[in-house]
């Protein structure tokens, strides 16, 4: 298992190198001109661009820029931002409230999704699990921008139950809203895979032999049907803690939390590779390590899966 | 960025110092309900770069900036300059101007001497300091033109005694001290400076200053969050805050910041978002400031554009484009009122403001005419182009763009489109690197409050920011006169003779200009707006 472990995340190291590479290639061919756009419509000395392109090796080959980009990288040096301040206090800044949101969000899609989606998938054709199935579609079809203004104005204008936005001061609380926003597509998608695998599962044959035994129902759904059904779901879940991470820039930018969304919105727009490739370099780590994750759950819940 | 990306005009949009009116003297009247200790919190975005003033040239550092400094002139609401830090400035013949300071001192205690002006300028022009605003130096004798100097003295500055320092520039402008509120003009304590010579960076996290208000001692600039500022109590100008403070609060969305100030969490935001524009009048939970601004809007049409050069087929063709363009439908329309439409290359708010220049007749909506000199113009040449108007994406620009490009089609008859760039820095490679062949998208907010400043830096030959590259010896000689003229009204009437040879050869179209569509929460008091479309922040109390 821990050879396993190992081997896994040696395997990064090449996923690394390509994603930042692949990255600071598309941010280098990006056309236009990032130091030009830092004098707004004011004429620019050309001694005066020179020497800031200088300043962050704007001026030499793609290729030079990317290896100097990696080996200060290996020393959790990742330059500067064009505002002068080190990306690393950027990064180390915005991923705390970033994290913190997507595991809430996570939180609450699988606490919400595996239970009701239990439900529905054990009583199905019911009038809940109707109703959850139409107000899951309903959720996956909405864009989720509709559902964060909606909310923020019911709760935080209208009935002022909570801060309509959250700014840098931000605490688990405040982001209890858009954390809710921020799950709810993936809370429909984690109740509609438990529905199925668990209608799935039901009509198998070792749950069929378990309820011969004469266990209880619970018995039966807990060990027997649950277990099993959730597979699919953990998969689901892995790869959505990544998604979650880097698709909050919506959410973040309607509620205002100053997180690595918004940090990397800004950085591209600017034309602000260091920025750029350390926000997408940690996103890359964040899905790998969650993905490994994943696959060491697997052995835990179905122990026909072994890793050597 | 000022930069909230969808107000910025010109990408980095200026800054210039905040205002004061006489009534401000008179200290806190009339208020009944509001209390002088309450802090206000206001929008604003995370400054890109340190709070020195040399190096700042996006509103959500200058904004700032303006209240922590004073520089030597500052501006009254209505854009009118009053003397602040400095006693009297004087010239004799409009070039080499004599400055005198009054007693002053910085947060800290220390005094504001000649030395504090001089060695900011010459650092902020410095070309080896790469400072952002060194263009605003250009004016001085010793730099090039692009304000930058060669060498870390700046020769055009000359302390004399220890409050009196000359500026002497390269050629006479009677209207220098109006240039003088701006920020890139702002003094600097020596605590500022390194042994090295250089702004140090805890300076710019943590500046000493002058100004009406300073910093709420270490830590009040919360990176990505806020800056704090508390009333400076050694400021003894004619901006003295009325509140308890000023917090700006930042943001990267508009959207978020108008529901905040509809929940009462912030207090003044500057600029509504497009998506409450239609609304906002009519909110009650805001309350609504809707009045003209003073940012011009226009679309440039480079002298190199096939058909459009500077010789009688491209003057036509320039003015049937103008004519065909009903601006009252578009403001109306898809602005909801919250542009005016154009009469001049300026703003209504700038002193000497002439809404009946000669030729001005251009930039009313006659499709006839307009039909009738394409048709002259093709006469003597045959146009088989197609318009087209370049506008940065990211800007919320394409609504009006594809408007006009409608017009001009159906008046005009001819092919029309726009032509989007997905960022505003690839618009301006382009433009500055004039491999551009169409038409785009300007725009000009006044860095200080002056119909001068909208014209020489844009139109003049040769000027910094004379991006289609129009030349005409007239305007530049009836701009050169003004600059030197001594009476106020002569003066004036120079800008309107100036106008209208820009009215004949239209180097760019007028749009219109861009009114402040602002909102604050309920209680706020005085919140009143100057001629840079920002809030008077030293006067607003709740």
């Amino acid at each position: 298992m821990w050879w396993y472990v190992g081997k896994r995340l040696l395997q990064t190291i090449p996923v690394i190198l390509g994603a930042t590479f692949i990255i600071y290639a598309l941010v280098f061919l990006r056309p236009g001109d990032p130091i030009a756009g830092l004098f707004g419509e004011k004429p620019v000395n050309e001694g005066v661009k020179e020497q800031i392109e200088a300043q962050y090796n704007l001026d030499k080959p793609f290729l030079v820029q990317w290896l100097l980009f990696l080996k200060g990288a290996v020393t959790l040096d990742f330059g500067n931002s064009y505002t002068g301040r080190p990306v690393i206090d950027l990064v180390s800044q915005a991923f705390p409230v970033t994290i913190t949101l997507a595991l809430m969000a996570l939180a609450i899609e699988m606490v919400l999704g595996i239970v009701a989606g239990t439900i529905a998938g054990l009583r199905r054709g019911g009038l809940f699990d109707s109703t959850m199935l139409v107000t899951s579609l309903i959720v996956i079809a909405v864009p989720i921008f509709v559902f964060g203004f909606v909310l923020q104005l019911i709760f935080g204008v209208k009935l002022g139950w909570v801060d309509p936005t959250v700014g840098g001061d931000w605490s688990v609380s405040k982001l209890i809203l858009p954390a809710f926003v921020l799950g709810l597509v993936s809370f429909a998608y984690v109740l509609r895979l438990t529905r199925t695998s668990v209608a799935e599962n039901l009509s198998t044959d070792h749950v069929r032999t378990a309820r011969a035994k004469g266990l209880t129902q619970r018995q039966v759904v807990k060990n027997h049907v649950l277990r099993n059904s959730l597979i699919p779901v953990v998969t689901f879940l892995g790869v959505d803690l990544g998604a979650l991470m880097a698709g909050a820039v919506v959410t973040e930018s309607i509620f205002n939390i100053p997180g690595v969304g918004n940090l990397a919105y800004n950085a591209i727009k600017r034309g602000e590779n260091p920025t750029v490739v350390s926000v997408v370099t940690i996103m890359v780590l964040v899905y790998v390590l969650a993905s490994l994750l994943v696959d060491l759950l697997y052995a835990w819940l179905d122990p026909r899966i072994r890793y050597a | 960025m000022r930069l909230s990306r969808r107000t910025r005009l010109a990408g980095v949009a200026l800054v210039a110092a905040a205002s004061l009116t006489l009534a401000a003297c008179g200290g806190d009247s009339g208020d009944d309900s509001s209390s002088s200790d309450q802090v206000i919190t206001v929008d604003g975005s995370e400054p890109q770069n340190p709070l020195v003033p040399s190096s700042t040239n996006e509103t959500g550092g200058g904004n700032v900036i303006d209240e922590l400094y004073a520089g030597l002139v500052a501006y009254k609401a209505d854009g009118s300059t009053v003397n602040e830090v400095a006693d009297s400035i004087e010239s004799e013949d409009n070039k080499t101007w004599t400055v005198k300071l009054k007693d002053w001192e910085f947060s800290d205690g220390s005094k504001v001497t000649a030395d504090s002006f001089v060695k900011a300028w010459s650092y902020g022009a410095f070309i080896d300091n790469a400072q952002l605003n060194a263009y605003f130096y250009y004016p001085i004798a010793g730099t090039n033109d692009e304000g930058n100097s060669e060498t870390p003295e700046l020769s055009g500055l000359k302390v004399v005694d220890e409050k009196t320092f000359t500026i002497t520039l390269k050629q006479a402008e009677a209207d220098f001290p109006a240039r003088l509120g701006y920020s890139a003009f702002f003094p600097l304590p020596d605590a500022a400076f390194g042994s090295d010579g250089k702004v140090t960076k805890e300076f710019g996290e943590n500046p000493i200053t002058n100004g009406p208000y300073k910093m709420d001692g270490e830590g009040a600039w919360e990176h990505d969050t806020q800056i704090r500022l508390v009333p400076n109590e050694k400021y003894d100008g004619e901006r003295k805050p009325e509140n308890g403070g000023l917090t700006f609060k930042f943001y990267t969305d508009l959207d978020a910041a108008y529901t905040d100030v509809q929940a009462g969490n912030l207090d003044v935001l500057k600029t509504v978002p497009d998506s409450a524009l239609t609304t906002f009048e009519s909110d009650e939970n805001v309350q609504p400031v809707s009045e003209p601004g003073s940012v011009f809007q226009s679309f440039t049409i480079p002298q190199s554009m096939p058909g459009f050069g500077s010789d009688e087929e491209g003057k036509l063709r320039r003015q049937a484009i103008s004519l065909a363009i009903n601006r009252e439908e578009i403001t109306d329309k898809i602005f909801n009122g919250t542009r005016t439409p154009a009469k001049d290359f300026s703003s209504p708010l700038m002193p000497g403001f002439n809404e009946d220049i000669e030729g001005s007749e251009v930039l009313s909506f006659d499709p006839e005419k307009a039909k009738q000199l394409w048709a002259q113009a093709d006469e003597i040449k045959k146009f088989n182009g197609k318009f087209q108007i370049g506008y940065n994406g990211d800007g919320g620009h394409q609504a009006w763009v594809d408007a006009v490009s409608n017009q001009l089609k159906n008046n005009l008859g001819i092919q029309a489109s726009g032509k989007s760039y997905p960022t505003f820095d690839e618009l301006r490679k382009d433009v500055t690197d004039r491999t551009i062949k169409i038409a785009f998208r300007t725009g000009w907010q006044p860095d200080y409050p002056s119909i001068y400043n909208y014209l020489a830096p844009v139109y003049g030959t040769g000027a910094g920011s004379n991006d289609g590259d129009y030349s005409n010896k007239q305007f530049d000689d009836l701009i050169n006169q003004a600059a030197g003229a001594q009476d106020e009204d002569e003066r004036y009437k120079l800008y309107s003779d100036a106008q209208a040879v820009l009215m004949q050869d239209l180097p760019a179209i007028p749009t219109w200009y861009t009114n402040i569509a602002a909102a604050s929460a309920k209680g706020v008091n005085n919140v009143e707006f100057n001629w840079q479309n920002l809030p008077e922040y030293h006067k607003l109390t709740k």
